[in-house]
């Protein structure tokens, strides 16, 4: 790999340690994917946050960091956190709540934005072309399909890195040949609602492996609809991207793989996802990923006027930002009885800590990951459905 | 008895001396390996309950979690931590978590040709593995 002169005075140690083992970090990784230098990001953005996911061992290292000097080059967010700062801080252990807090302690001193969500793209759009180091999949797969910006998949200490440095190696989705899909797929069913395209991406994420899909017949999807194939996608594969298309000719030219889903398909999956035999959820959980305001606008207006069941639990989860730009709304769902939730979801929290043992959910990423991580029976429906289930009447 | 020496690829600097600990399976070091004793705990693992303090741990490659790599650290910090590691294939939660742990690495090696219990010397910054005495010997 080639390193400018500046580069290599850090790998050597001359900006010290915490400086030095950022660059190592990078140009290893460089080394190992082939890239043959460095490129500026605009922004990181940083997985491993919640102490349920990390455990003990990260906060030794992220502590030695902070305390040699590591400090952020570019714009750098947080991922969620195992709690938020008002409802679940009061109900879970204090132990716990510490760890979690010392945590956030070193990531503050390192300069990175408490934004504690999985969907940053909603605090800064990145650029069209722009490069990135983001982890937490769902929101690669966003930047790199929807937003048109380029980032590889990263894991929590390499984007951690590339904060530090404000670069990342030249490879994978950062290279343009890399970004062409390599294969078509054709959705033969006009999806109706965000939980199905939510069944497309578990269905995609484990045919395609890390292949670039071309996607055929999704002319209706709205974003909220690309965030859900986005999250699904990343949960079950190693895609990093996929194109949409509506025009067949293009496709026919390159003459690339092809693979049809039809409406069984998507239904088969949606039952898959749907583990338990009650139709009494504990919990309804919204916003996996994080909501966006039009789709708080969305959960305020089913709210209005309602009134949770007194045996159910509604939690919808976003970020401090957008929940800060909706009050209007969020007054709404509080007023039924709904918790708006920011800095947390149900994957990184401790549900099972507070006695929930079902699930119902219009998100097929979390649907796909409660079973094993929150030890938690699933309803898979669409937000509509939900929001039935949790209200009175 | 003829000393065999493998050529791979450095990934991390340094030079040592132990006794070889050899996996033909993948390790995932968040879950797998017990960040408070070094005991390997993967299910099915072919090394499960085996202690990787300062052995020369060789396994084909890593998987699983990048909080991985923060388990690496955290075991050098503990005195836990293997002496060297050898990789078929490098991956990046082993490659960074041995990068912040600083254990000599190198990668590109036939694990196949080590055997657990031999005694091996690492000169990582030549990307080099010798075979000093087997275990039979």
């Amino acid at each position: 790999m080639h390193l400018t002169k500046d580069e290599e005075h850090i790998f050597d140690g001359e900006r010290g340690w915490a400086n030095q083992i950022c660059m190592k970090i990078l140009v290893r990784l460089g080394e190992l994917f082939k890239a043959q230098k460095l490129i500026p990001i605009d922004s990181a953005h940083i997985s491993g946050v919640s102490y349920k996911t990390l455990g003990d061992a990260p906060i030794e290292f992220l502590q030695a960091l902070a305390d040699a000097g590591g400090r952020t080059r570019v714009k750098a967010t947080l991922n969620p956190q195992s709690l938020d700062p008002k409802y679940l801080l009061t109900r879970l252990p204090k132990a716990i709540t510490n760890k979690q807090l010392t945590i956030l302690k070193q990531f503050d001193k390192m300069g990175v934005t408490q934004s504690l969500t999985c969907t940053p793209y909603y605090l800064v759009k990145p650029e069209h072309s722009s490069h990135l180091a983001w982890a937490e999949s769902s929101a690669v797969i966003y930047a790199n399909s929807v937003l048109g910006a380029c980032t590889n998949r990263e894991g929590g200490p390499s984007a951690l890195a590339a904060a530090i440095i404000g670069k990342t190696p030249d490879y994978g989705m950062h290279v343009s040949e890399n970004r062409r899909p390599n294969i078509s797929v054709n959705v033969e069913t006009k999806l109706q609602d965000e939980t199905e395209f939510g069944a497309l991406g578990i269905l995609l994420g484990r045919i395609l492996a890390d292949k670039i899909p071309v996607i055929q017949g999704l002319e209706n999807a709205s974003e909220s609809d690309l965030k859900q194939l986005s999250a699904a996608l990343g949960s079950t594969g190693m895609t990093n991207m996929f194109h949409l298309i509506q025009d067949s000719h293009q496709i026919k030219k390159e003459k690339l793989q092809k693979i049809n889903v039809e409406t069984q398909d998507i239904k088969r999956t949606i039952e898959s996802l749907t583990t338990a035999s009650t139709q009494k959820p504990d919990l309804i959980f919204i916003g996996c990923p994080h909501c966006s305001r039009n789709e708080l606008a969305k959960i305020a207006c089913l709210a209005q006027g309602k009134k949770i069941k007194p045996q159910a639990e509604l939690w919808v989860c976003t970020s401090r930002h957008v929940k800060q730009q909706a009050a209007a709304d969020v007054e709404k769902i509080e007023g039924s009885g709904g918790h708006v939730l920011t800095d947390v979801c149900t994957i990184v929290s401790w549900t099972e800590m507070l006695g929930i043992k079902t699930i119902m959910t219009n998100s097929a990423k979390t649907a796909h990951y409660a079973p094993t991580l929150s030890k938690a029976e699933t309803i898979l429906a669409p937000l509509t459905e939900c929001l039935k289930t949790a209200f009175q009447g | 008895m003829q000393k065999l020496t493998l050529k791979g690829r450095t990934i991390v600097e340094g030079h040592c001396k132990g006794k070889a600990l050899v996996s033909e399976k993948p390790l995932s070091f968040l879950g797998g390996v017990d960040p408070s004793d070094g005991k390997i705990t993967e299910k099915n693992h072919d090394l499960c309950g085996k202690c990787i303090k300062n052995k020369i741990l060789c396994f084909p490659h890593g998987h699983g979690s990048t909080v991985g790599s923060y388990v690496i650290y955290s075991l050098t910090k503990k005195g836990l931590a293997p002496k060297a590691i050898i990789n078929q294939t490098a991956d990046p939660v082993v490659v960074v978590g041995a990068i912040i742990a600083d254990i000599p690495m190198i990668d590109q090696i036939d694990i196949k040709q080590i055997k657990t219990g031999d005694t091996i010397e690492v000169d990582a910054c030549k990307g080099i593995a010798k075979i000093l005495k087997d275990k039979k010997s």
